[in-house]
């Protein structure tokens, strides 16, 4: 017998193999402690949530205080990335949270560039930020 | 018979157009829909229990739960398919990986961290002596040592390269052949010592 036929008899073991029983009903059980891709992306999307959420009731706050304290006319500046630190004590907070927020949306969308979810949150994080320099302008 | 069995298949088949693409049914279960999932494994199990059954000695217990734990990981990492491939060139490597893990985890092969300079000394080992039925060879690839028969099966019944197989077990593609070699003969001792 020469390698040819040698290998054309293993070769002839190359072939699909039924298995002696149904393996879908364990593999359905088990996919119920396996996280699919798409349950493991809703749950790596929760923090940046919960940060963008965090931020959003820190602005709330603040920009309510500022109201109060100084009512004053609206100038309509617009605001700019840069790093930023309100000299107001009840703004810092805020803005240190969104600040935080905003990094790691960034960093998120680093592992998920088209995720249109996290550009949503990360444009509604920089439009919160604007609402807060717009509000320590207005209070002087 | 025949009828019967046709029967039973298409009653467990998952309610999905026959005609679907695997690349439709994949983004259906990318999405988390199991029914697309169960109907990618109607349509793979056999080619990946086959593999699996091959490097698993042909022990169909072992091969059952290999198979499960591929498809279970393929369900995990669904998403980092690219469409880049077959879905089942991709379900069959990565089942052809967790087998492959099983036997390094298993580490039952002494005679794997040999060097190359102390294998047996098999002459004529790529010429096995007579021809053999498909259960005689089965059994003789079964009794090989878990590497040597992991190279064997990947190379000659597979089809793989030398330099895939060394990629995958994480050897030199010089020890990929070694190992051939090696299973080589023993498989031609084998079955050249049966009666």
């Amino acid at each position: 017998m020469n390698e040819l036929d040698y290998l054309r008899q293993m070769r002839s073991l190359n072939r699909p193999v039924v298995p002696h029983r149904d393996l879908w009903a364990g593999i359905e059980a088990r996919l119920d402690e396996a996280p699919s891709a798409a349950t493991v992306r809703r749950h790596r999307a929760r923090p940046w949530l919960m940060a963008a959420a965090i931020a959003g009731v820190a602005v709330l706050g603040g920009g309510i205080g500022l109201h109060l304290v100084s009512p004053t006319g609206n100038d309509g500046l617009a605001a700019t990335g840069q790093a930023w630190k309100p000299s107001d004590p009840r703004l810092s907070g805020a803005a240190v949270e969104l600040d935080a927020a905003r990094m790691e949306l960034t960093q998120a969308m680093q592992d998920s560039p088209d995720s249109a979810a996290l550009q949503r949150l990360l444009l509604r994080t920089e439009r919160q930020r604007d609402r807060l320099r717009n509000l320590e302008k207005q209070a002087g | 018979m025949n009828a019967l069995c046709l029967a039973a298949t298409s009653f467990m088949q998952p309610e999905l157009p026959a005609a679907s693409s695997d690349d439709e049914i994949v983004r259906a279960a990318i999405g988390g829909d199991r029914k697309a999932f169960e109907a990618l494994y109607r349509r793979h199990s056999d080619r990946v229990y086959g593999a699996v059954l091959r490097l698993a000695a042909f022990d169909h217990a072992r091969a059952e739960d290999l198979t499960q734990e591929a498809f279970i990981r393929a369900w995990q990492k669904l998403e980092g398919f690219r469409f880049e491939s077959a879905f089942g060139t991709w379900v069959y490597r990565l089942a052809v990986n967790v087998a492959l893990m099983s036997i390094r985890a298993r580490n039952a092969d002494p005679v794997s961290i040999v060097d190359d300079e102390h294998l047996p000394d098999i002459t004529d080992a790529d010429n096995p002596v007579r021809a053999f039925e498909r259960d005689e060879l089965e059994k003789a690839i079964a009794g090989l040592p878990p590497r040597a028969r992991a190279v064997l099966v990947l190379h000659d019944v597979e089809g793989w390269k030398h330099e895939e197989i060394a990629t995958e077990l994480s050897m030199a593609v010089g020890s990929s052949k070694a190992q051939l070699h090696r299973a080589r003969g023993l498989l031609r001792r084998a079955l050249g010592d049966k009666p």
